[in-house]
């Protein structure tokens, strides 16, 4: 069938406002920090095979077009006559869904004449979902029950009719139910505003029309993804690049093996040799799928919205058993702490065949830390949660970004000091960009950060930091950026040095500073102009005992002469 | 003083847009409308011209309103004062590391905000409060005092003052802001909290960056505006637009010149508000579209919804402004915007203008892109002699030509096919918006009446009226001049807010009364300052709830802090709950509620409300000219509808429209599609109810 190009445009712009509306419900209403200020969530549209016909933007970019298979797995278990209006299913099945169990998938079916035309889908980041430790991830899980409670595609509403006794499983067994049963309801009511749309919009245009809009908007996404592929030189190109460790064996770097065939229009990103399974929650069932698609979607059509089309010239070869593809019952509680770096490696390799397009590596990590506890005033338990931004590799035409969030998270911001203060027992005292960390090259790259933090009373803490032993690499020429490093300051004047710890104790008084790594620079540091240099000096992004040693400019000579 | 009466005088509007400089006058209950080019280098020249063209001596104005894009261009355009910045030691990057977000979460390339200060003119000082306002280090005078002895040296005109927790306990701000106009008296001071008094060092160090950076131009500009009004003996007095809706004085946009920044656009809106008050509807969708934008807005009750989220130059990488801005949607849809394929057959319009250089391609003057007027007149929908009053002859082959060459060709449609579509995206886009504006704010469109202004605002209206189902259309007279006229009936306006974060199952009522107290007081001050009597003043309080474990709050009315004590008066509770059911769907009633602000509106309404009353004089047509027919195209592209062609301004009270139609009148133009019937009321403005709807 023919659809008139208006029409499709209508429709086209309907979807994408769609699942925007339902991120918006969500963001807004939701009780945790991990969905208004992290934006740990997605909301899309689903049609009746799983595919996704839109997704939100300015969610947490790791999640693309992955709704798909939570809602197939619903579909096999029921059917699709299984579902009826008012149904709103629960899932976040390790082994189907690949991702930590905290990412919680809510849908509902939606319909148009009693028929049912699609699902409206999203995922969000619950601060906990029980298990042996507070939040995720804790280096002491090595299996994915110890790792929180699981919902294999339940349906936690029967017809608009709560189901009271998974409601109550849920409340019993998560350390906050106040907060995630609040964002359980945000999550439903943004399906439900969802639901209501697509159901305005089936009553415009008949379901034959606007089906054969979907496949025309799949088919004109991957098209021009593969005009763009189509533009890279085709060949094989092969990288590698490290993660620190597992963070429970400290001494063994973890091998992130790729290698990506450009062949016409398509693109293959194969895994192979990528480092086995880990006894830690390292891992992840789905990471392979997750950063190959962010480097895809990055090199070819960054600003474009989301669909299944996107991802069709892009193909994977990925073995089981990997960090990437992990076997049940793995543990996955940190399964998105390796992704920034395969991303990185993905586009080191390409980096020779698209000097034009890739910027040199990044700082590397996800930059989170986290301390809880229960407050002396009131007797409450809190859990404080941060997001550090850091540098960016040079790019092809300028400086790195500094300070500025991974590759992993997009629209993710970092907390506020002030709120830090009000909510939580701690002094903030300081948050400043770190001089020197950007590596020197002809286009710089970006700072990292520093921001310490000191207890006012007993505390808790988790630190996840990586990219120490493979640092932020240079490209064409360019030095490596700062590595990321945290640092206990005892009462008793001792420092201790601490990338991947869970169950740090801390005491008042204690600091923690945790400093965020630089960006590598792109090209030779020599072809760097000169008031680049000495504006870098000025502004103090770059010392000048620096400015010596990476670019061999002696500004203190210069101001003699 | 807003004062008509006294003196028998008249007050008049003028807003500055980016291609015209609109005048609008009551005089003697009569309107008086002029437009003159908007001169980029000199806008007070721009305004002398409207002045003369409508035939206006200053010594006879009483009160000149005006709205400008000027502080807002200053920083699109980066053309601020040289700006320096001191913050609380080891927080001296604060602005630059902003919150770290990347909006454009794929895109390689993304681009971060500039900050508008430049970081080796960022100081710090040793100073330490905490959350609750308590001193924990002194502030140190003398670090001060040598940073003002520096600015001059550094050839700095400006500079911002944010300290961590000032919006708790402003003395260590006061103290440095002292300091530095004795060190230095000649440099522009912002302090953060007389700016705002909010949480989030970020956004309010950048709110008080940007006021400064401002400040030294904007004040050069009121200046000579104050200088020539003054030359030709006026004896009035001024007051400027600002973003929330309302008016301040000469000498408060002085000091804040931040809350200007969309002074412009919100005057049509506070038109509509009023004009929909007067027709009896509670809610009502303000449709505005122009040259390049169109905007939507909702209003209840005739009171815009004013929000506090604001990025200056757009959410990836624009600079963020807490302040009150009128919840405003701008889209890049209006007359003058590009329609383009890509390579893939998708058809696009806007954002890219045609501006007014060379504008559209029928305009004859070299453009060759098809615009959404070009679509119009393709269509039969414009009346190529009648354009802005036939002073601009227009020419259909042009944009028959850019329409074949750029989009019917390319995607192998009929020109008139093409023409369709391209209205039809426009359409469907400014659809989206009215939608983000009512269905989206919880609002359904067929409770709602629009009023449709600007240029291009009542020839799309209707369109989109029908798409969302709103079933009643209001143009008002001189749709082309609403939003000058808007400035007239806009009040005094002060938001204040305080930070007051505590649940309500502990929150304490003197605290909460002294809050209030201490906003009142500041609301005062601001009264006397601009002469006003407070007992004229209305003070309106509510509190920013939310549930425990939330971020964004929702304002609720108040009027007593005891609505705050034992966990929330029922009254309170229960509005909170309603309107967070409204807004989001859900709400959960056995949930603790917490407060995160306490905010105070004072409001003076306008004493002249000539400008009001003229909404509602008795109106007598004039000029009546003969009805025409045309074809005109409407959904079908191989049959144009025979539509009846009527000149507006002379039509009398009561005349009914039937659709298809097409209403004529010096500045817009009106379409009516079959079904839809519209009536010129007693007061001249043309109702519409949609057919279909």
């Amino acid at each position: 069938m023919t659809v008139h190009p208006i029409t499709l445009e209508v429709v086209r712009n309907a979807f994408v406002a769609y699942s925007e509306e339902m991120a918006t419900a969500l963001c807004r209403s939701a009780h945790n920090m991990m969905i208004y200020e992290v934006r740990d969530f997605c909301c899309g549209l689903i049609d009746t095979d799983g595919n996704l016909i839109s997704q939100n933007s300015g969610g947490l970019p790791i999640f693309l077009a992955d709704l798909g298979v939570a809602v197939k797995d619903g579909i096999e278990r029921y059917g699709l006559d299984g579902f009826a209006l008012g149904d709103v299913i629960i899932m976040n099945h390790a082994g189907v869904c690949g991702q930590h169990l905290n990412n919680i998938v809510i849908y509902t079916p939606c319909f148009h004449d009693g028929e049912l035309v699609a699902f409206a889908a999203n995922r969000a980041h619950w601060v906990d979902v029980g298990g042996s430790r507070i939040g995720f991830g804790s280096y002491d899980s090595f299996e994915i029950f110890q790792e929180g409670v699981q919902f294999r595609s339940l349906k936690i509403y029967e017809a608009g009719k709560r189901n009271d006794a998974l409601w109550q499983i849920i409340h019993d067994n998560l350390r906050f139910p106040e907060s995630s049963l609040g964002d359980l309801r945000a999550q439903i009511a943004a399906c439900n505003i969802a639901e209501r749309r697509l159901g305005e919009l089936y009553r415009r245009y008949d379901t034959e029309t606007i089906a054969a809009c979907m496949q025309r908007i799949w088919d004109q996404s991957e098209a021009e993804a593969r005009d763009v592929v189509e533009g890279f030189p085709d060949g094989v190109y092969e990288a590698e690049g490290f993660l620190d460790n597992d963070g429970v064996v400290i001494d063994t770097p973890l091998i992130i093996k790729v290698k990506v065939t450009v062949d016409g229009g398509e693109m293959t990103i194969d895994y192979t040799g990528t480092n086995p399974q880990v006894r830690s929650p390292l891992n992840s069932g789905s990471g392979d799928l997750a950063a190959a698609r962010i480097a895809f979607k990055a090199l070819t059509l960054p600003n474009a919205p989301v669909n299944e089309g996107c991802f069709r010239p892009l193909k994977l070869i990925s073995p089981e058993g990997t960090i990437l593809r992990a076997k049940p019952p793995a543990a996955i509680g940190l399964w998105s702490v390796a992704l920034p770096t395969v991303i990185d490696v993905i586009l080191k390799a390409l980096a020779p065949a698209l000097p034009d397009r890739v910027p040199a590596a990044h700082k590397g990590d996800m930059g989170g830390c986290s301390f809880y506890g229960y407050r002396e005033d009131d007797g409450r338990r809190f859990l404080l949660m941060n997001i550090m931004g850091g540098g960016w590799g040079g790019r092809p035409h300028g400086d790195g970004e500094s300070a500025a969030m991974s590759v992993c998270q997009g629209d993710v911001r970092n907390a506020p000091v002030e709120v830090q203060e009000m909510n939580y027992p701690f002094i903030i005292e300081c948050h400043k960009l770190r001089t020197d960390s950007g590596g020197a090259g002809k286009y710089r790259g970006g700072l990292g950060v520093e921001i310490r933090y000191r207890c006012l009373q007993k505390t808790v803490a988790n630190i996840n930091f990586d990219r120490t032993y493979d640092a932020p690499w240079g490209l064409h020429g360019g030095l490596e950026g700062a590595v990321n490093e945290a640092v206990i300051y005892r009462t008793d004047g001792s420092e201790e040095r601490v990338l991947k710890q869970t169950n740090i104790q801390l005491e008042p008084g204690d600091r923690v500073s945790f400093f965020t790594g630089g960006g590598g620079g792109y090209g030779a540091p020599a072809e760097r102009p000169h008031d680049e240099i000495v504006r870098d000096v000025k502004t103090g992004l770059v010392s000048a005992a620096a400015a010596k040693l990476d670019y061999g400019i002696d500004l203190k000579v210069e101001a003699a002469e | 003083m807003p004062d008509g009466a006294s003196r028998g005088r008249q007050s008049v509007g003028v807003d500055i847009g980016g291609t015209f400089t609109d005048l609008v006058a009551v005089r003697d209950g009569g309107i008086v409308v002029s437009k003159s080019s908007t001169i980029v280098d000199d806008p007070t020249k721009g305004v002398a011209d409207c002045v003369e063209i409508a035939g206006i001596s200053t010594a006879e104005i009483n009160e000149f309103l005006h709205g400008s894009t000027i502080a807002i261009n200053t920083v699109l355009e980066r053309k601020g004062a040289t700006t320096a910045l001191l913050t609380t030691e080891g927080f001296r990057d604060v602005y630059a590391i902003g919150r770290s977000n990347r909006p454009e979460g794929f895109n390689l390339n993304f681009a971060r905000p500039q900050p508008l200060i430049r970081r080796e003119l960022t100081f710090d000082a040793t100073e330490r409060l905490n959350a609750k306002g308590e001193v924990l280090e002194a502030l140190d005078e003398d670090a001060v005092r040598t940073v003002g002895e520096k600015l001059s040296a550094l050839g700095v005109d400006a500079i911002a003052v944010c300290f961590l927790h000032s919006y708790a306990n402003p003395a260590h701000e006061s103290r440095a802001g002292e300091i530095l106009k004795e060190v230095c008296p000649d440099i522009y001071v912002t302090l953060s909290n007389e700016i705002l008094r909010e949480y989030r060092e970020y956004e309010r160090t950048s709110t008080t960056a940007l006021n400064a950076y401002v400040g030294p131009r904007v004040s050069r500009y009121l200046d000579r505006l104050d200088t020539y009004l003054h030359e030709g003996q006026f004896g009035g007095t001024i007051q400027i637009m600002r973003s929330n809706g309302g008016t301040m004085s000469l000498n408060q946009a002085h000091r804040q010149p931040v809350t200007m920044m969309e002074s412009g656009p919100v005057a049509g809106m506070i038109g509509a508000g009023h004009l929909a008050n007067q027709l009896g509807f509670d809610q009502c969708i303000g449709f505005d579209m122009g040259g390049t934008t169109a905007k939507a807005s909702m209003f209840r009750n005739g009171e815009p919804a004013v929000h506090e989220e604001y990025f200056i130059g757009g959410y990836a990488s624009g600079q963020p402004m807490q302040m009150p801005v009128v919840d405003i949607i701008e889209i890049g849809a209006g007359g003058g915007s590009i329609a383009w394929c890509d390579p893939h057959g998708g058809l696009h319009v806007g954002p890219e203008s045609a501006g007014a250089q060379p504008g559209p391609a029928c305009y004859g003057q070299g453009g060759d892109n098809p615009v959404i007027t070009d679509a119009d007149l393709v269509l039969g929908r414009l009346n190529a002699g009648r354009f802005l009053s036939g002073k601009m002859a227009l020419d259909p082959a042009l944009s028959e030509k850019a329409i074949q060459e750029k989009v019917a060709g390319p995607l192998g449609l009929s020109v008139i096919d093409a023409a369709l579509g391209i209205a039809k995206i426009a359409d469907s886009a400014m659809s989206l918006a009215v939608r983000a504006v009512s269905v989206e704010r919880g609002s359904d469109p067929r409770d709602c009446a629009m009023i449709a202004f600007g240029g291009a605002g009542p020839l799309h209206a209707l369109s989109i009226a029908r798409d969302i189902s709103i079933p009643t259309v209001i143009i008002p007279r001189f749709p082309g001049n609403f939003s000058a006229l808007g400035m007239l009936m806009a009040p005094w306006r002060q938001d204040l807010v305080q930070t007051f974060v505590v649940d309500l199952s502990h929150a304490d009522p003197a605290a909460a009364q002294a809050a209030m107290d201490s906003l009142a007081d500041q609301g005062k001050a601001l009264l006397d300052a601009d002469g006003l009597d407070a007992n004229d003043a209305t003070f309106a309080y509510a509190a920013d709830l939310r549930y425990v474990g939330q971020e964004h709050a929702i304002p609720v009315p108040m009027t007593e802090a005891q609505d705050l004590a034992d966990g929330g008066s029922p009254t309170l509770r229960e509005a909170f709950d309603r309107l967070h059911q409204y807004r989001y769907g859900h709400a959960a009633p056995e949930e603790r509620i917490q407060v995160a602000k306490i905010r105070l509106t004072v409001t003076v309404v306008r004493r002249d409300n000539s400008a009001l009353s003229w909404l509602s004089t008795a109106y007598t047509p004039e000029n009546a000219q003969a009805d025409s027919e045309r074809p005109v195209y409407f959904e079908d592209a191989e049959a144009p509808l025979t539509a009846k062609i009527v000149w507006r301004p002379g039509l009398a009270p009561g005349t009914e429209i039937p659709g298809p139609a097409v209403v004529e009148e010096p500045n817009s133009t009106t379409l009516l599609y079959p079904g839809d019937v519209g009536r010129i009321d007693e007061h001249g403005h043309l109702i519409v109810a949609v057919g279909g709807a």
